[in-house]
């Protein structure tokens, strides 16, 4: 890769996890009975609920507090936990739209060339920790920024924080 | 016994302490007048006052450490001990081993998490130490699962700030043909199939080099990628006998196992030599396979820089194989044999042959397996706030109607 050719990276962001809590306790076998699209896990008490539009999943604990993932940007997992508490409103709880977070960003870039991982690694410690019994990709820590990166050998790069 | 004064018999001032038989007496030094005895025994409040060295500072030392960080510590002994570590391991190990169990983190965590953890020490020591030693082999002694063992070998990585050092392939290589049982002859492997370890040390550490070289090694078990190059290695210092012998028996024979990825790495392997043993100009006449080009990795590794660059495209890939014939023939000055011999024969070579140079890249791009990633989402006609209404419509849909909830409760679905 030449340093003088202009080439454009594009960042695509896969994943956002939210959190808020509703400040009620929820039945978990009133949303399950009348929630469409619900999976009860009684095992481990907690309700996973699936919304269309956006496309996230929630996972519901009895306890009031909600966890959306799934949504591609911050925007789209706040309308999305939105409207995951106006459906529990809708079944008869007190909910209240409350402590609303965005807690993980997972984005995926692809460079374009391939990364020879073990030399990669040498010149980036102690930032960068490769284990290739373990996992096939280094991960490479930005404290200051909290933030991991998987770097693949195939120039794949998985940000995540 | 209350020490007098004065002698009662002669009234002398010299009294001194003597001991007869270890009997502690009290003698007049003028008269020899023994004016008190000691007792011969001791009560044991006698003892108690008169002690030394306290029970609980001789043998009580280990008491002061819990009953688990005892147990642990003996742990990691008796585990450098089994792979026979040298004595500072066992202490790098007992130290971080005592350091983490005070961390809360650990403190807490069960039993069976305190004994991978004392592996985790002793593999982390090894590592640092620049011992080659598998995570695969530390979990087969303690007998714990992978998963386990990474997600404590991680925390342990954190929580103590170690750095711990990568694994040298080439002390890999040693100690794992080190475990071969092909170098001595046994009752099970027949006399042909006997090696020297120098000559397959050195053929073998030159195959994985080629395999890092071609991609084949980054982001990979290592096992695997040394025990499939030790299988060419063993097979090209003595064909002959050895073309018909498969990977599992050669592992049967030298007593190791067979780990699953090492035929893919064996196949990868061959497909390297063959695309290399074409631009070999005396093996260009015969056609080879993956059998017979085994016979030829003696040739193909004393020259494989130069046939890595003539049988594969490097980062430019084809771009440069399209232009490099027209190139080539206008510009190349006839006095420069090297950029002649890059830009002329085998770009000819390869056009006659009607294919082109295979790129050098991981084996998951040239052959991917998973489909392609969708393209990224058009950017939205109206950009989302996260603050739009939401009507009542869009609630609905999540909501199961009165009839279906009558149905799923008469089924009692719970």
């Amino acid at each position: 890769m030449d340093a003088d050719s202009d080439v454009a990276l594009d960042i695509l962001i896969t994943n956002v996890v939210c959190v808020f809590r509703t400040r009620c306790h929820l039945n978990l076998r009133k949303i399950a009975l009348e929630g469409a699209n619900v999976i009860y896990k009684r095992d481990v008490g907690k309700v996973l609920m699936k919304l269309r539009k956006p496309r996230i999943t929630a996972t519901i604990w009895s306890s009031g507090k909600v966890i959306c993932t799934g949504a591609t940007s911050e925007e789209e997992a706040k309308f999305g936990a939105r409207r995951l508490a106006r459906s529990l409103q809708k079944l008869g709880f007190q909910v209240i739209f409350t402590d609303f977070k965005v807690v993980n960003v997972l984005a995926v870039c692809n460079m374009p060339f391939e990364i020879r991982l073990p030399e990669f690694t040498t010149n980036n410690r102690p930032h960068a920790s490769y284990e290739p019994e373990l996992h096939p990709a280094v991960c490479y820590r930005i404290k200051s920024l909290r933030a991991t990166l998987q770097i693949f050998s195939t120039g794949s790069i998985t940000v995540t924080g | 016994m209350a020490a007098r004064a004065r002698c009662p018999e002669c009234g002398s001032g010299s009294l001194v302490e003597d001991a007869h038989y270890a009997q502690q007496q009290l003698v007049c030094a003028a008269c020899g007048c023994v004016l008190s005895e000691g007792l011969l025994t001791t009560t044991y409040t006698d003892e108690e006052h008169l002690r030394e060295v306290a029970y609980s500072q001789s043998t009580g030392q280990k008491e002061q450490l819990s009953r688990c960080l005892q147990r642990g510590i003996r742990r990691v002994q008796d585990l450098c001990k089994v792979l026979q570590l040298p004595a500072v391991f066992e202490d790098t190990a007992v130290s971080y081993f005592q350091r983490a169990l005070q961390l809360p983190a650990f403190h807490l965590v069960s039993l069976e998490k305190k004994e991978l953890l004392g592996g985790c020490c002793v593999f982390v020591a090894c590592r640092q130490h620049r011992w080659p030693l598998t995570m695969g082999t530390v979990c087969s002694l303690l007998y714990a699962r992978q998963e386990l063992f990474a997600s404590v070998f991680l925390s342990l990585q954190r929580e103590l700030g170690l750095s711990v050092p990568a694994l040298s392939l080439a002390d890999l290589v040693t100690t794992h043909l080190n475990s071969f049982r092909l170098v001595q002859p046994t009752a099970s492997v027949p006399v042909p199939f006997l090696e020297d370890k120098e000559q397959l040390l050195a053929r073998t550490m030159a195959i994985v080099e080629l395999a890092s070289e071609t991609w084949l090694v980054t982001g990979r078990h290592p096992v695997p990628v040394v025990t499939a190059a030790a299988f060419l290695a063993w097979q090209s210092l003595r064909p002959g006998p050895r073309l018909c012998c498969p990977l599992a028996r050669f592992c049967r024979l030298a007593g190791v196992d067979l780990p699953p990825p090492a035929h893919l790495r064996l196949r990868e392997l061959l497909e390297i030599l063959l695309g290399m043993a074409s631009q070999l100009s005396w093996l260009r006449g015969f056609r080879l396979d993956k059998r017979t080009v085994v016979k030829h990795i003696g040739d193909l590794l004393q020259h494989r820089l130069l046939l890595l660059k003539r049988a594969f495209s490097q980062q430019d890939g084809q771009g440069q194989q399209d232009t490099a014939p027209g190139q080539g023939s206008g510009q190349a000055p006839p006095s420069s044999p090297a950029v002649a011999q890059r830009q002329g024969c085998p770009w000819a070579g390869k056009q006659q042959r009607g294919g082109s140079l295979r790129p050098l890249l991981p084996p998951c791009l040239i052959h991917p397996r998973k489909r392609p990633r969708p393209a990224a989402p058009s950017a939205p006609a109206v950009a989302l706030t996260g603050d739009e209404p939401i009507s009542d419509s869009e609630i609905e849909q999540y909501l199961r109607s009165p009839e279906e909830i009558r149905a799923f409760r008469k089924a009692k679905a719970w």
